[in-house]
């Protein structure tokens, strides 16, 4: 195991992320829902996955999902999850 | 007239007056800080029951796999070909060691949505339900614009 590579991949990540726009989205799902655990392994699940295609596809994510349709959809969900906050809610 | 008047029964009974107005003040907050959560909790109990009063054990359940799958998709759509993505790329591409890396990134990404989620948390615990469903909304519409934004720079 290269520790320092682990270190360096760690670092760089977690100082990126530290008030990003995912850290900022589980704060305000999380903030707005009554199950953080459900916030924290959705979350978790999702940047996994997202890292995990990274590293192991390299260039290759960007053929399978091409970037500008993959933003829109999450743009379009984050809008949703807005709105439902803050519309005076009868569901949920 | 009437200022004029309340103002010179205040200044006519100064002792009086002044004790009465420390009680109301120091009761007042007191009274708002209890009737105005237990209202809220009434309304939400009443909310609940009435949405999830036939299927209650399955209720939980339900919004637990609602809230993990819409997490889950914005988040997951939202990171891909975020910076994060790109600087492991470029870093397993440099080291040829892309478990290592991911090893590493995949725990700064679970701590920080670990820190995410506990601020999340803590907040909740401090504001008022309606105002944090107001930030969080906010919050979330401020995110959804930078993606937008985000396509329309590239």
């Amino acid at each position: 195991m290269d520790w320092q590579l682990l270190g360096l991949a760690f670092v760089t990540v977690f100082i990126s992320e530290l008030g990003d726009k995912s850290q900022l989205a589980a704060i305000a799902i999380s903030g707005g829902s009554h199950s953080p655990k459900a916030v924290f392994w959705g979350a978790s699940a999702a940047l996994l996955l997202a890292s995990f295609l990274g590293v192991m596809l390299g260039e290759g994510t960007a053929q399978i999902l091409p970037a500008h349709v993959v933003k829109i959809v999450a743009a379009i969900g984050f809008a949703i999850m807005s709105v439902r906050l803050l519309l005076p809610s009868t569901a949920d | 007239m009437e200022p004029v008047l309340s103002a010179s029964s205040v200044s006519s009974l100064p002792v009086l007056d002044t004790e009465t107005l420390d009680a109301a003040t120091a009761r007042s907050p007191e009274v708002l800080a209890t009737s105005e959560p237990a209202l809220l909790i009434e309304e939400e109990v009443a909310a609940t029951a009435t949405t999830t009063a036939d299927t209650a054990p399955q209720g939980h359940q339900n919004s637990f796999w609602k809230i993990f799958s819409s997490t889950f998709i914005t988040i997951f759509l939202a990171e891909i070909g975020d910076k994060t993505q790109v600087s492991t790329l470029l870093m397993s591409a440099e080291f040829h060691q892309p478990w290592v890396v991911f090893a590493g990134a995949g725990t700064a990404l679970v701590a920080t949505t670990l820190i995410g989620v506990w601020v999340g948390q803590w907040l909740s615990s401090r504001l008022s339900p309606r105002t944090l469903d107001i930030a969080a909304g906010i919050l979330l519409a401020l995110i959804s614009a930078s993606l937008v934004w985000d396509v329309l720079q590239m």
